[in-house]
């Protein structure tokens, strides 16, 4: 009789147990929960500012686009370090590149945090929704064209975020509906956008039409990109920095060059284990002398080292090549005491030359580590670029002179004499001239179809596109085709 | 009135007491001998009185004829004695035979031995106490079969990987630890001094699985040490004082070998010689700089004894342990305070009370990864002096990765503190000798502290380490607004966390045999357990003077608190459970029982909060077979079981989207910080579910040699998982990470065999051998979905992934080239059937595994299997032997057939090396094993075979030579027992590793044998005296 009651006794616990459940249901405390988020106008700011944060990945971008490019070299420590970068300066990178597929886990990570916001649109109404949503999109289409500019068709998710499940049935979705995904995103931008910013780092009217002047220029859409670039042009905003040789400088940023720059700061440490992580610019230090001892330049990591033949592109006369390309012992062989500089040559390759555009100078030094924490802004969208830009749509629809008017005020600013634009060819050699070391060389020698004829090693109908990241097929369920060649 | 009443009757009792007649007699054991201290109780009047200490006991008594009284003492058998109206007694009481002796505990109660259907192991508390080990789980290496433990430092306070049956999981593999039933994590057990330790039982199998959630990874119940009834107090003192010193140093390049024979890798990267004279000498020996010989100490006072009633048992502790590298920078000190406290606060309800206190300190270098001391000492060039001048390091400036290690010592402040209290009140109601009702309440608080003190430190132009921008220690400043710049200076963090568990436990037990044949034991119980935790640091800069006097948040001089930074958590989590145990015994000779548990646990979404984990086992005793006829055969016993258990070790609130990724960025020059989603949520996470068989065989041989082994298939499946997933979820931002998921299946299978021997009492010398042997089989059976494999540490600085986490695998294998030998010639470059791009005379040799004819540098087609971290067999071997008051006893311990990663050498062209290289290739004909030497580009530093090595070693754990002074020159000076020794840790280990510890684990499986300069484990010689009053 007494078994029976505690066998009872037994059932009774284990069944009613579940009526615990409120005991169990243990809220986090003091934390916010992504699915009860958007309840305020703050909630929605804070929200954009995560999804400005994935810009400072840009680092990786301008590597490539250089080492990729005949402009540069990897360098670095060993062949091993960074040896996806190494990989694609020989041209034998492959499906497995921890690099790329940096490239395209951050640049999503961008794009989900700018379409977790735009999936929230709709929670409340408040005075100044419509310029957070605005930036949203400049965000996303920034991200999705970093991402096309890379991989061609890449899958197209909007204003919402994605599951597992969901992941290993997308498709790829073709290149011109990414771009026209991007195009309207940036139209619906610039029709909201400040022409000033609010705020150093915001993203303006001016910086969204000249990104779709650059994404129309990526589709040879020269009208289209002529007419959106002359309007940045009439706005009358922006206009030449006069020392090109300081341009890239901490003291320059925010000059009236500046259409759009990617933000860094030195206030915060950093640490190698998460490049991510860093509020300072790393493209700076990891492009530094290797244990330089000297003035005027910081210490580094000898990566993404210009070659001979851009040094050489330059005429002698011309004040940008020393601006873009510092020949370390030429600088070396002119300082007052030489022999008490010092420097070391990496493993990873060594041409003389480092980029002097973003490189770790004293004065522009950060939190520990400093080699991460540059806080010299990447110049994303700098006039410059509009103009050149401009340049090449008038050609490319036969308004030659104004071609050459554009591409003067350029040479006129470097300090070298001007030149009549008589063939596109000029105008490439002068986007190569003034934008080297700003990582757009790879991309612009695909897009005006020379990569083969200056980068060794490029096979045409292959090194166009980089390939999807191999994993990242077999995680999206292995259904992609991947790109052709690889 | 009720009171008075009483008092009535306890006076009536007492005048009834002084008219009864006397009594008298004594105790005595089978062999005659007096037992002391005796408990009796009248039966009458239930009124209990204890014999004197030689056995002889006196009472007065009404009913001469009538009476009985009842005899109890520990290791005896209760037994009722009639008085029979005799008014001398002669009682002899029958020693309790081994097997019933042996108790081991499994969880809500206690089963002997030879009911056990089980696979469990113990360990005596004194096994444990007498390696002399700072740790528990240090202890516990090579004691027990089928529990592997290995090293994740050998520095002061260094924890230990516990392994119980392998690896089953990519996560968390901690077995539960419960002192006295409060869970201790592999941190905590720190706090746990190994001296207080009454025994350890390990359950292995399934029948774990009375801790349901919490029980995949195994189950270590510990228990400390407490009194005995009717015992006098007795003083202990065991403390012993011992000198470390390391086992061994790496055979480096002296300073002449160095500048040769970088002379020659730079010329063969064609780059100008570095060194002109290399006539050097031996340089610069940094290991003699930076090992050093330290002190171990450890000191234990006891007081233990009982009274009627009441068992006690108090201890104090004091461990210091210095650090062979650091000294007291590296040094870990521990006080240790217990109470243990048992009373009978009435006939049927008793109490149990343990309370521990502990204070430990801990201080720490930077120690097993690229930039720690050990791995800047191996790297470190010997042409250069530790001082350039009195008072200066030198800079070693050549490579800027690399940074004077003694320096480095010398500005480390890097210490937490832990005070901690663990205790429980339990009371126990028995309703009747077959049931009794068990409420138990457990508590753990801990308070951590640490702090950091970073000065401004230069340590050579360029280093990666510097906080000061020149030599003078100059801050560097930063700017903090438009033109605005402030000193950083030196920078103090600070952290205190507190942590809290609470555990409610009821539970009823049942024990009854009906005429000697059917035992039918019971447990039914519930459990709730809350646990909360939180935490508030804070950085501060500008700390005055760059002093560690001024080291505190309080001191910083940033003016305005800029770039002070503060932060906090804070966590709760709860765990609700129901469980049952069933076990009916056959006449002692067939066993079935079946445990069930039901958990919820607050770490899952709603959708799978509660799991149900059932487990039957069953045994057989062949030697109670009336058929079983063997003479030599003592005891035979067939067991067996199957049962399901859980992994529930993630993170809390992990199945939802927290909005706790960062997401910063800059406006206006200034840091604005946002939010983002860290890790997107996964509502339908559940736990790991472990299935796992076990059979096994206990077997006595001519009563001297016991036997067991086991045999055991343990399969892991949906394990907690962290894998990549897709880009597309947008998880990979600062401060992202993948979501945590179920997927994948790990198996272990296995077998255990333990072997003792004792001598016979009688003998002179006592002799006591134990043997183990542990086999187990590790496979991943499969990984998530789209997912190749899971990659773990990388190789050398920025390398290749070098370990794995894959199907087919053992969980952490080594992936990497395979090497055949050294291209002698260009010819056989040439001629080679293999293409191998960039080979030079000289370079490795790898092998084409895909058979396309060409070595692939971009992809990992022609990488291959190179072994892991995980031993193919482990050993352990204890001896003790006793003659005349000397004993010697040692243990040993092997672990066989593991790899290890050599990855403490600096790729760098200045960086120091190992002697081998001067056996390099030179020429042709030179040496076909090691590759040429050049700082030009070379495949030759690929993560080859070349890089792993034999990991296999055999260690002598612990020597002890100890002499026991006769008892009767003691007793003249009124001390019990007193016993002096002598012990050596670590003298011995054979293995053909070439690094400073070929034990050598991490918590994390997948960089387990990835070695980057190991702190080693200290080899000590120490002397100790045991002494009771």
């Amino acid at each position: 009789m007494k078994k029976l009651i505690y066998v009872l006794l037994a059932l009774v616990t284990i069944v009613t147990l579940p009526s615990c459940e409120k005991f169990l249901s243990v809220d986090p405390p003091y934390a916010q929960d992504a699915e009860n988020f958007f309840q305020t106008p703050e909630d929605f700011d804070r929200a954009l500012t995560g999804a400005y944060d994935l810009l400072q990945s840009s680092f990786i971008s301008l590597w490539i686009g250089e080492i990729a490019s005949d402009n540069a070299i990897a360098g670095g420590e060993s062949v091993n370090d960074s040896k996806g970068l190494h990989d694609i300066d020989n041209m034998t990178h492959g499906g497995v590149n921890v690099e790329l597929r940096n490239v395209f886990r951050w640049n999503y990570t961008g794009i989900t945090r700018a379409n977790y916001i735009l999936e929230n649109q709709d929670n409340i109404d408040f005075a100044g929704k419509a310029h957070i949503l605005a930036e949203a999109k400049f965000l996303r289409a920034y991200y999705y064209f970093e991402l096309v500019k890379f991989f061609g068709d890449v899958p197209l998710i909007i204003d919402k975020r994605i599951g597992i499940e969901e992941a290993r049935n997308i498709a790829r979705s073709p290149k011109a509906e990414v771009y026209a995904q991007i195009e309207a995103d940036l139209i619906a931008a610039a029709a909201v956008l400040n022409p000033v910013a609010a705020q150093k780092g915001r993203a303006t009217r001016g910086a969204a039409k000249s990104l779709l002047g650059k994404v129309y220029l990526y589709q040879n859409k020269f009208t289209e990109a002529a007419a959106i670039l002359e309007e940045v042009i009439a706005s009358g905003q922006y206009s030449l920095y006069q020392d090109y040789s300081t341009l890239f400088s901490v003291a320059a940023e925010g000059n009236p060059e500046t259409i759009f720059d990617i933000e860094y700061t030195g206030l915060e440490g950093g640490s190698y284990g998460c490049l991510i992580c860093l509020e300072g610019n790393a493209a700076v230090g990891f492009q530094g002398i290797r244990q330089y001892t000297g003035p005027v330049y910081g210490d580094g990591n000898s990566y993404n080292l210009p070659t001979a033949e851009l040094y050489a592109a330059f005429s002698p006369i011309d004040p940008r090549r020393a601006a873009t390309v510092l020949d370390i012992e030429a600088f070396i062989a002119a300082q007052p005491n030489p022999a008490s500089i010092t420097y070391a040559i990496g493993a990873g390759g060594h041409t003389g030359y480092y980029n002097n555009k973003y490189i770790k100078r004293q004065g522009e030094i950060g939190l520990p580590d400093n080699d991460l924490t540059s806080p010299v802004n990447y110049r994303v969208l700098r006039y410059a670029d509009v103009l050149l830009m401009a340049a090449e749509a008038n050609y490319q629809i036969g308004n030659a002179s104004r071609a050459t008017q554009l591409v003067n005020q350029i040479r006129q600013r470097a300090g070298i004499p001007g030149a009549s634009v008589n063939n596109i060819e000029k105008v490439y050699l002068e986007r190569r001239l003034e934008l080297s070391g700003e990582g757009l060389r790879f991309f612009d020698l695909v897009r005006t179809g020379q990569a083969a004829q200056y980068i060794p090693g490029f096979v045409t109908g292959k090194h166009e596109l980089f390939p999807i990241p191999q994993v990242e097929i077999d995680l999206a369920g292995g259904n992609w085709t991947q790109n052709p060649g690889y | 009135m009720i009171r008075k009443l009483v008092m009535a009757l306890l006076c009536s009792i007492g005048v009834l007491q002084v008219y009864g007649q006397n009594l008298s007699g004594t105790v005595l054991n089978e062999r005659s001998e007096a037992i002391p201290y005796v408990k009796i109780t009248v039966k009458s009047n239930n009124k209990p009185f204890l014999a004197d200490g030689k056995g002889f006991f006196q009472v007065s008594v009404t009913d001469l004829t009538n009476e009985v009284l009842i005899f109890s003492a520990m290791g005896y058998q209760k037994q009722e004695v009639p008085v029979a109206g005799k008014t001398n007694l002669t009682v002899v009481l029958q020693e309790l035979s081994q097997d019933t002796k042996d108790v081991v505990v499994v969880g809500y109660g206690t089963s002997k031995t030879k009911e056990l259907t089980g696979a469990t192991s113990k360990v005596k508390g004194e096994d444990i106490e007498k390696m002399n080990m700072t740790r528990m789980d240090q202890a516990l290496q090579g004691q027990v079969s089928g529990v592997t433990v290995s090293s994740n430092s050998g520095s002061p306070g260094g924890s230990s990987n516990i392994r119980i049956r392998g690896l089953s999981t990519f996560g968390d593999n901690d077995p539960l630890i419960l002192v006295d039933g409060v869970v201790y994590d592999s941190e905590g057990l720190n706090a746990l001094n190994p001296s207080d330790i009454k025994s350890i039982n390990v359950l292995k199998d399934a029948t774990a699985g009375i801790y349901g959630v919490r029980a995949a990874n195994g189950v270590i119940i510990v228990e400390t040490k407490n009194g005995a009834i009717n015992r006098k107090p007795s003083i202990e003192y065991n403390g012993y004082y011992g000198i470390q010193q390391t086992a061994r140093k790496l055979d480096l390049l002296t300073a002449e070998e160095y500048a040769v024979i970088k002379n020659e890798a730079f010329a063969f990267g064609g780059q100008a010689m570095p060194f002109a004279n290399t006539n050097l000498g031996t340089g610069t020996n940094w290991q003699d700089s930076v090992f050093s010989s330290a002190p171990v100490q450890s000191h234990n006072l006891s007081l233990s004894g009982g009274t009627l009633n009441t068992r006690y048992s108090i201890g104090l502790g004091y461990f210091n342990q210095e650090g062979i590298v650091g000294a007291d920078k590296a040094n870990f000190g521990r006080y240790n305070a217990r109470l243990n406290f048992s009373t009978d606060m009435s006939e049927k309800l008793k109490l149990n009370s343990v309370l521990l206190f502990s204070s430990d300190m801990r201080s720490t270098l930077p120690e097993n990864g690229i930039g720690s001391v050990l791995y800047n000492t191996i790297n470190a060039f010997p042409n250069d002096p530790v001082y350039t001048s009195p008072g200066t390091f030198s800079y070693m400036e050549e490579v800027s990765d690399i940074i004077n290690p003694i320096a480095q010592m010398m500005n480390q402040y890097n210490w937490s503190t832990a005070n901690k209290f663990v205790g429980k009140e339990e009371f126990i109601y028995e309703f009747n000798e077959n049931l009794s009702f068990t409420n138990r309440f457990n508590y753990n608080y801990a308070n951590v502290d640490s702090k950091v003190f970073s000065p401004l430190v230069w340590y050579g132009e360029g280093k990666y380490a510097n906080t000061a921008i020149n030599a003078d220690l100059e801050s560097p400043e930063v700017e903090i607004a438009d033109s605005v710049f402030i000193e950083r200076g030196a920078a103090v963090y600070e952290e205190r966390s507190t942590f809290l568990d609470l555990t409610y436990e009821s539970f009823l037990n049942y024990d009854k045999t009906w005429n000697d044949i059917h035992k039918v034991k019971g447990t039914l119980g519930v459990s709730v357990f809350e646990r909360k935790g939180q935490s508030l640091n804070g950085i501060a800069f500008g700390i005055p003077n760059n002093s560690l006097d001024y080291a505190d948040i309080s001191a910083n001089t940033a003016q305005g608190g800029f770039l002070n930074n503060v932060n906090s958590w804070e966590f709760k989590e709860r765990l609700l459970s129901a469980f049952m145990r069933a076990e009916y015994a056959y006449k002692e000779k067939y066993l079935v029982s079946g445990i069930l548990r039901r958990d919820g646990s607050s770490k899952f979404g709603p959708n799978s909060r509660w799991g149900l984990f059932p487990t039957i086992s069953g045994g057989w005793l062949l030697s109670e077979e009336d058929f079983f006829k063997s003479k030599s055969i003592d005891y035979l016993k067939l067991r067996m079981s199957y049962g399901v258990s859980g992994n529930d070790q993630i993170p809390n609130f992990a199945y939802r989207a927290l909005l706790n990724g960062e997401g910063v960025y800059v406006f206006d020059d200034l840091i604005t910080q946002g939010v983002a989603i860290g890790r997107p949520a996964n509502p339908d996470l559940k736990w790991e579910t472990t299935r796992q068989f076990n059979v096994g065989i206990d077997l006595t041989w001519l009563k001297v040699l016991n036997f067991t082994t086991n045999y055991f298939i343990k399969n892991t499946n949906d394990l907690l998982f962290q894998p990549d997933v897709s880009a597309l979820l947008g998880s990979y931002g600062p401060g992202g990470y993948p979501p945590i998921i179920n997927a994948g299946d790990v198996s272990n299978k296995g077998w255990e065999f333990e072997v003792a021997y004792q001598s016979d009492r009688k003998n002179l010398l006592q002799t006591n051998l134990n043997f183990n042997f542990t086999t187990i089989n590790n496979k991943v059976v499969s990984v998530p979905a789209g997912v190749q494999y899971i990659p773990g540490a990388a190789f050398s600085v920025g390398g290749d992934v070098a370990t794995r986490f894959q199907e087919g695998y053992e969980i952490g294998y080594f992936f990497g080239y395979q090497t055949a030998g050294v291209f002698q010639t260009q010819e056989e470059i040439d001629n080679a059937a293999v293409v191998q791009e960039g080979a030079q005379p000289g370079d490795l040799i790898f092998v084409d595994q895909n058979g396309d004819g060409k070595i692939n540098f971009s992809d990992d087609s022609d990488k291959t299997n190179l072994g892991s971290a995980i031993p193919d067999f482990t050993m352990g071997f204890a001896f003790n032997f006793k003659l005349h008051g000397f004993d010697l006893s040692g243990n040993v311990y092997a672990a066989l057939g593991q790899e290890i990663i050599r990855n403490y050498e600096r790729q760098q062209p200045y960086a120091n090396q190992l002697a081998y290289v001067i056996d390099r290739w030179t020429g042709p004909g030179s040496t076909n094993e090691h590759p040429r030497l050049t700082t030009g580009p070379t495949n030759n530093n690929l993560f080859s075979d070349y890089f792993v090595e034999d990991g296999s070693f055999v260690r002598l754990r612990n020597l002890q030579f100890g002499y026991t002074v006769p008892s009767t020159v003691l007793r003249k000076i009124h001390v019990e027992s007193l016993r002096i020794y002598v012990a050596a840790n670590n003298l011995i280990t054979l293995t053909r590793y070439m690094g400073f510890d070929p034990d050598l684990s991490s918590s994390n499986a997948l960089s387990a044998g990835v070695d980057y300069g190991m702190y080693p484990q200290a080899r000590s010689l120490m002397s100790g005296l045991q002494i009771k009053f």
